[in-house]
C-alpha cells in the first residue's frame, strides 16, 4: 500500500492562474469600498495573474524599465499629488507613457478624484479605473491578501475537518473507516464541525493551511445506514464553522500488528500539504479504542506542546536526570531502592 | 518461562530512546515480558514502566519472558541490552 504522505502529496491541485478584472471587481467593490470610474464594461474582461501590486510611482515620473504593468496598479496620495503638481504638457506626456502600456487596472485611494484627461485616456485605452475611501496602505494590504486567496492552490481533500478546541484536525483514512462518525462524535461533545467528505485546502500566505467545504455541500453528512443528515439543522450553529486553519493531520489506520507506531512522541512526523509541512500522527484504531476522547487528547497536547510544554520531552529529561543522578552516587547507601521516598501517612 | 539477568552496559543508561526500541520489540512477540529491578517487577511492553526503572550503567535487571515465543524474544532482548542499545 502506498504511504499516505505521498497520496496527499500526489492530489491534483486546483490553481486558479489568473482571475479577470470583472470578478476581482465583483468581489472588491463590497468589502474594499471600490467605485469604478471608467465607463461600460470596456476592459473587465482584462486578466489579473499577479497576487502582488504595484504602485507606479516611478512609471509615471518617466522610468519604465522593469515596470510590472501587469499587476493591479494602486495610485495613492503620493502618485496623485505628483501628476497634480506637473505642467499641464509634462503631465499629458507622463500619462501618454503610463497609458501605452497594457494594465489590468487601476484603484486609486484615498478618494482621489482622477482628472478629466486621466479618465478619457483610461476609457480611450480601455483600461478600467476603481476608487477606494481606503487609505493605500490598508487598501495594499486587502487587495494583496485577497489576490493571494484567488491566485493561490487548493486541493481537495477526502476526509472529515473538525475544529477541536480550536485545534483544526483533518482526519483522514480510507473509505469506510469511520470518519464522519468520528466527526459526529465529536460534534455531540461540543466541537464544530467544518467540513466533511470533501475538505478544500488552501495555503494562505506561506506557512498557513485553511480549510473549508464546498459551497454546495457545506456541514452535510453522509452517515453510513443511515444517509444524509446537516449537522447545522440537527446540532444547531454552534455545531458548525465555515472555515478554520488546518494544524494537524490524524491519520486513521487499521491496527497493523506488524506496524510499528511512536510510543513516546518524540519522534513525531509532519506531513507536506501544498508545500506547508503540518504535524502528521498515524492513529491505530481498533474495537474499544475511543477515538474522540483520543481526538480531544491530541488537540489538547498540539496547544500544551504550542504553549511550550511538551510532555515526552519533559519526562525524557526527568528520568536523564534520575540515570544521572543514580550513575553518580554509585556505592549508595541504599541497597533496595523504593520508587517513592516516604509514604506519609494519608496526606496530600 | 525463561529468566535473564542483564547488566546495563551504556554510558547514559535505559533512557528514552532506548526504553521505546525495548517497548518496541517486546510488542512485536506475544509472550509476556516483564523487567525486574530492585524486586519491583514491570511490564516491559509498557514505556511508561519501562522509563520509570531509571536504570543506569552498571546496574542489574532481570528479564522474564512467558509465552510462545518466549526463547525468541529472549534471545533479541537480551542481546539488545548486551549490545548497551546500540550506544557502545
Amino acid at each position: 500500500m502506498k504511504d499516505v504522505k505521498k497520496v496527499i502529496k500526489d492530489f491534483k491541485q486546483v490553481e486558479k492562474e489568473s482571475i479577470t478584472v470583472e470578478f476581482f471587481f465583483n468581489a472588491a467593490k463590497e468589502r474594499f469600498k471600490l467605485t469604478k470610474l471608467t465607463e461600460g464594461d470596456k476592459g473587465l474582461d482584462g486578466i489579473i495573474r499577479d497576487k502582488h501590486i504595484h504602485r507606479p510611482g516611478l512609471a509615471l515620473a518617466g522610468y519604465t524599465e522593469l515596470f510590472t504593468f501587469d499587476r493591479v496598479q494602486i495610485l495613492g496620495n503620493t502618485e496623485v499629488r505628483y501628476l497634480r503638481q506637473l505642467s499641464p504638457e509634462l503631465r499629458t506626456r507622463a500619462l501618454k507613457k503610463f497609458f501605452s502600456f497594457r494594465m489590468p487596472c487601476i484603484c486609486i485611494t484615498f478618494n482621489n478624484k482622477p482628472t478629466e484627461e486621466f479618465m478619457s485616456m483610461a476609457n480611450k485605452k480601455g483600461v478600467p479605473v476603481f476608487i477606494t475611501p481606503l487609505e493605500t496602505t490598508r487598501f495594499a494590504y486587502f487587495i494583496n491578501d485577497f489576490l493571494d486567496d484567488q491566485l493561490s492552490p487548493q486541493i481537495a481533500i477526502h476526509g472529515s475537518f473538525v475544529d477541536v478546541y480550536g485545534v483544526g484536525i483533518l482526519f483522514y483514512g480510507r473509505s469506510g473507516i469511520g470518519k464522519s462518525e468520528i466527526a459526529l462524535d465529536l460534534v455531540e461533545r461540543g466541537h464544530r464541525l467544518v467540513a466533511d467528505d470533501v475538505v478544500m485546502i488552501s495555503r494562505k500566505g506561506d506557512g498557513i493551511l485553511m480549510g473549508t467545504g464546498t459551497e454546495l455541500v457545506k456541514h452535510f453528512m453522509e452517515i453510513r445506514g443511515l444517509g444524509i443528515i446537516d449537522v447545522k439543522s440537527v446540532f444547531g450553529i454552534r455545531a458548525i464553522r465555515f472555515q478554520k486553519r488546518a494544524e494537524l493531520l490524524v491519520n486513521l489506520e487499521e491496527w497493523d500488528p506488524k506496524k510499528e507506531y511512536t510510543r513516546t512522541g518524540l519522534d513525531s512526523e509532519t506531513i507536506d500539504i501544498l508545500g506547508v509541512e503540518i504535524p502528521f500522527i498515524r492513529l491505530p484504531i481498533f474495537p474499544g479504542k475511543n477515538i474522540t476522547v483520543i481526538s480531544e487528547i491530541i488537540a489538547l497536547n498540539y496547544l500544551c506542546k504550542h504553549y511550550g510544554y511538551d510532555a515526552a520531552k519533559i519526562l525524557s529529561e526527568k528520568l536523564e536526570q534520575a540515570i544521572r543522578r543514580k550513575a553518580k552516587d554509585k556505592d549508595g547507601k541504599l541497597e533496595f531502592e523504593r520508587a517513592v521516598e516516604y509514604l506519609e501517612h494519608d496526606f496530600e | 518461562m525463561i529468566e535473564k539477568t542483564v547488566t546495563i552496559v551504556n554510558k547514559a543508561g535505559m533512557h528514552t530512546r532506548p526504553a521505546s526500541i525495548l517497548v518496541k520489540i517486546a510488542s512485536k512477540y506475544k509472550s509476556d515480558f516483564y523487567i525486574i529491578k530492585n524486586g519491583f517487577q514491570i511490564n516491559g511492553k509498557s514505556i511508561i514502566g519501562v522509563m520509570s526503572l531509571a536504570a543506569e550503567q552498571g546496574s542489574e535487571v532481570t528479564l522474564k519472558f512467558e509465552g510462545p515465543d518466549e526463547s525468541k524474544a529472549c534471545a533479541e532482548i537480551v542481546k539488545f541490552f548486551e549490545e548497551g542499545f546500540g550506544e557502545i
